[in-house]
């Protein structure tokens, strides 16, 4: 019953701080005919829209697909409005998938987004209210248990910021380029939600992502290499009950464990080529790396130490330079798994690992208690 | 193309009232128990969970998330939600069904409109650049629509009480209606405008309420639920935000999404449409092409009861409420969001 | 877009949206705030799997069973630190915090969940510690209000419990507090 499904167009904004150039829709419009442009198609081969964004309070805006219709050629098409906090990204690409894969649509239009900077996030984040503690806040117990539980020495979060940053020097797109990033500024940017510092953290960004999706026939035919989805899920858990571990949630554990079996992975950590994973502050690099089983437990920070998680290294990391260095909140998940696209195609530019057959894309939502991840191949099952 | 073979096969919702004094959560908690009870099925079976509602009703960023908790969400469950109707949330469930690895979902959609103010909030579900600043409000749109289907000869404030009569006359057999009873349509047209040419009885109830739809493929379907209410066809369709640069007496994406559904026009024994002003019925009947005696509303409708973001799921639990308990063979369900009939939801079911 | 050699400065358009929202408490969380008040933190526990949740919430989140009045169980206003940071406050408009303060869970005697975002008193910032057992600082009775609780789950007690403070006691064992890390 069912086909599988490609990206054959990926396309991005310019993140920033601001992109006080363009509106909402602009901006949308922006990575939505880049995407176009690489799947050399138009408006009119688009059959249905999915849109995902985090949050409506970060703008100030109800149901903003609503309006955004009109921009995105939707009218007379139907058009899908995802919602899963921070995985919303990965989840809208995932909704893309389905509707190509049960042969309800040729082609599809995936498209996230977030403007954080026409409205205000940490208010939203703080529900309205004083003493708002920041997405920081709400993480870094956890990373402190991380930390307590393995051993992990200090710098290892310092290395990830750094690593990213780097990284992101060579993705014209990324939000932050700091080129005279070092271990030593890190270590003595900010603390601002103990044991999290400063230039540890993601920043806040303007910017959409949007992918063109068909089916494989299609795709094969398309002038263009594309990344074949060779698997998906998302998983869901409760945010806080007695006998969790947020460290190393369950939800996270099954997901990934879900997309390997679809993918026929058995050693994720040789079988991958590159994982493009949702890492908002430092530390989530060894924590993922541990919570989806690509390291032994407390080997996570190791690999981190040892540089396989460096371009090039054995098992590279965010080569796109990440969260840590762009967070359009709602694009940021899509993010991922438009950069593992790219990364199957050959077409990272700059930042593309050599001879990628296989990546991995995550994102991770709420009280790191939603998770979306997918397998992306550089050739059809 | 789609598969035919995904079924209603369970489904409960609350009474719609004036005011909870519920949690969101709490409203869901028992209507998910008594869907899935319904349909015989273990929540731990459950294939895909997905829901609807949203953030700005219930007054909080990630307001969804807590409704995680009426899903059992532990062990982890495969789920999604949507900030819309929960017709779409059943939507993108039907979706995941085609994949054939899974056999059954459960879908939800929840919403307490009692905490804020419809007009001031729905306002901001307008385009922030050009008509948000100006403040107008959802109900000044729906006269806008009233006013241009008098313009144009399609309706009068008569029909208009009518169709308010006949929605609370029916109401009066649905245990989970807000507003139900005998009005006499010259009582009716006595009232005084609100939104000329619209009364207040023309205007929706403003609801608290939550519904839940379990859903089945194929032989399970057939194992769980004796007349499983199968759906034949489910497409949804948006048209142009901008109110002035639509037709407002006509609903093209509605006639749109139901012909992608596979609706020939043939006989249909009931029919919800998700009306939430009275104009709207007139407006959804000439979309569809229904008969004047046509079976639409028997619950009253969403004038009889409108939990936002509920609305659309409860109308199509209404049809294959009816279907699995064998008074109807064939239905069409209608879900809306957005204002004056932005985006359209057809859904055709069938029994065996 | 038209003329990019020409940069003019954007005109901004301010757009302040004040919604308001006015919701009755429910009937729990009526008789949870009126025992704040009475000194005394009560929960529901869950008749099935016995978990205990402060405030009750009406329902069991892992067994999706509804919990009433008659599961109301009373906790310790004693508990132990599970987790912490010390946040530095990121200004926003409505944001009240200007110093750097502790955000720590407690984990009351009898209760299955934290409670989160707690002051800690009367300890040095880097002397907090997981597993540091700790008891209410209550605001003296006529103070205590009902303000800051919400249906949707925000500031439990903080118009009663103005922080909390180390009992003496030595730390709990590590077993005691790992299963509620938040």
């Amino acid at each position: 019953m069912t086909e599988q499904a490609a990206v054959i167009g990926v396309g991005q904004t310019h993140h920033k701080k601001k992109r006080a150039d363009v509106s909402i829709p602009g901006l949308l419009r922006e990575a939505a005919l880049r995407a176009l442009d690489d799947a050399e198609c138009t408006w009119a081969d688009i059959d249905a829209v999915v849109i995902g964004k985090a949050p409506d309070a970060f703008e100030g805006i109800v149901q903003p697909e609503l309006f955004l219709a009109d921009a995105l050629g939707g009218a007379g098409k139907p058009m899908l409005r995802v919602h899963t906090a921070g995985s919303v990204g990965g989840s809208t690409f995932i909704v893309g998938s389905h509707l190509i894969e049960s042969q309800i649509h040729d082609r599809v239009l995936a498209i996230a987004w977030e403007k954080q900077s026409e409205g205000n996030a940490q208010w939203g984040l703080a529900g309205g209210r004083g003493r708002g503690i920041g997405a920081g806040g709400a993480f870094a117990p956890w990373i402190r248990a991380y930390i307590e539980k393995t051993g992990a020495p200090e710098y290892i979060g310092w290395q990830v910021a750094v690593k990213d940053r780097l990284n992101a020097l060579k993705n014209p797109y990324a939000h932050l380029h700091l080129p005279d990033i070092t271990i030593e500024t890190v270590k003595e940017s900010a603390m601002l939600w103990d044991p999290l510092r400063f230039l540890e953290s993601c920043p806040s960004s303007d910017g959409a992502c949007a992918v063109v999706l068909t089916n494989a026939a299609t795709a094969k035919k398309a002038s263009k290499p594309a990344a074949y989805i060779a698997a998906t899920a998302v998983k869901s858990e409760l945010g806080q009950f007695p006998g969790r571990d947020p460290v190393r949630p369950q939800a996270g554990v099954e997901c990934a464990h879900d997309v390997y079996r679809q993918a026929g992975i058995g050693v994720p950590r040789q079988e991958i080529d590159v994982a493009e994973i949702y890492v908002p502050f430092s530390w989530y690099e060894p924590m993922w790396l541990e919570g989806h089983d690509i390291a032994g437990p407390g080997e996570g920070w190791k690999m981190v130490e040892g540089g396989d998680t460096e371009l090039t290294g054995s098992f590279p990391v965010n080569a796109s330079g990440g969260v840590l260095s762009s967070n359009p909140i709602g694009a940021s998940g899509m993010l991922r798994f438009a950069e593992a696209a790219l990364q199957v195609r050959g077409q990272a530019g700059e930042h593309q690992v050599d001879g990628v057959r296989t990546a991995l894309a995550q994102a991770y939502g709420g009280a790191a208690q939603y998770f979306a991840m997918g397998i992306l191949r550089n050739e059809p099952a | 193309m789609a598969a035919t073979d995904i079924a209603v096969v369970g489904f409960a919702q609350t009474p719609s009232v004036r005011k909870a004094r519920e949690s969101e959560v709490q409203l869901l908690v028992p209507i998910v128990t008594e869907a899935l009870a319904r349909a015989g099925l273990d929540r731990r079976e459950v294939g895909f969970t997905c829901a609807g509602s949203c953030d700005y009703l219930t007054g909080g960023p990630f307001a969804f998330v807590s409704n995680l908790e009426a899903a059992g969400a532990w062990p982890p469950i495969s789920e999604s939600h949507v900030e819309m109707d929960g017709a779409w949330a059943l939507y993108e469930a039907w979706v995941r069904l085609q994949h054939g690895d899974i056999d059954t979902a459960l879908v939800f959609g929840s919403g307490k409109s009692s905490p804020s103010k419809p007009e001031e909030m729905w306002a901001q579900q307008l385009d922030p650049y050009y008509l948000a600043p100006l403040g107008v409000d959802p109900a000044s749109l729906a006269g806008i629509q009233a006013r241009a289907l008098i313009d144009a000869g399609k309706a009068t404030e008569r029909d208009f009480a009518e169709v308010v009569a006949r929605n609370r006359a029916n109401a009066k057999d649905n245990p989970n209606a807000q507003v139900s009873g005998d009005y006499s349509v010259d009582k009716l047209l006595q009232a005084p405008y609100v939104r000329a040419p619209l009364r207040a009885h023309d205007f929706p109830p403003i609801s608290d309420g939550a519904v839940a739809v379990v859903l089945a493929r194929g032989d399970r379907a057939r194992e769980l639920c004796d007349r499983p209410a199968w759906i034949r066809g489910l497409d949804h369709r948006i048209e142009v935000h901008q109110p002035g640069m639509r037709d407002l007496t006509a609903s093209t994406s509605t006639t749109l999404a139901a012909r992608k559904a596979g609706y020939d026009g043939g006989p249909l024994d009931v029919i919800e449409l998700s009306s939430t002003f009275s104009p709207q019925e007139i407006i959804l009947r000439e979309a569809l092409g229904l008969d004047a005696d046509a079976n639409v509303n028997p619950s009253g409708g969403a004038l009889a009861g409108n939990p936002v973001m509920a609305t659309g799921l409860v109308r199509i639990a209404e049809v294959a409420q009816r279907i699995v308990e064998g008074s109807a063979g064939r239905g069409l369900a209608h879900a809306t969001g957005g204002q004056v009939l932005q985006h359209n939801l057809v859904c055709l079911m069938e029994g065996d | 877009m038209s003329d990019t050699t020409t940069p003019k400065e954007n005109l901004v358009m301010n757009h302040l949206v004040s919604l308001s929202y006015s919701e009755e408490l429910t009937p729990i969380l009526e008789r949870y705030v009126d025992a704040l008040i009475d000194g005394r933190i009560v929960g529901h526990k869950c008749p099935q799997c016995g978990r205990v949740y402060v405030p009750g919430k009406g329902y069991c989140p892992i067994c999706v069973v509804e919990t009433t009045d008659k599961d109301e169980f009373e906790v310790s206003d004693r508990g132990t630190v599970t987790g912490f940071t010390i946040i530095t406050p990121v200004a926003y408009y409505g944001q009240t915090e200007t110093e750097p303060f502790v955000y720590a869970s407690v984990l009351l005697d009898g209760s299955s969940g934290n409670l989160g975002g707690q002051d800690i008193i009367g300890v040095a910032h880097d002397q907090l510690h997981s597993g540091m057992r700790v008891r209410a600082v209550w605001k003296p009775p006529n103070e205590r209000t009902a303000e800051g609780v919400s249906n949707r789950g925000w500031g439990s007690v903080a118009s009663v419990i103005d922080a909390f403070e180390w009992t003496g006691e030595p730390d709990a064992d590590r077993s005691v507090y790992e299963e509620h890390i938040f």
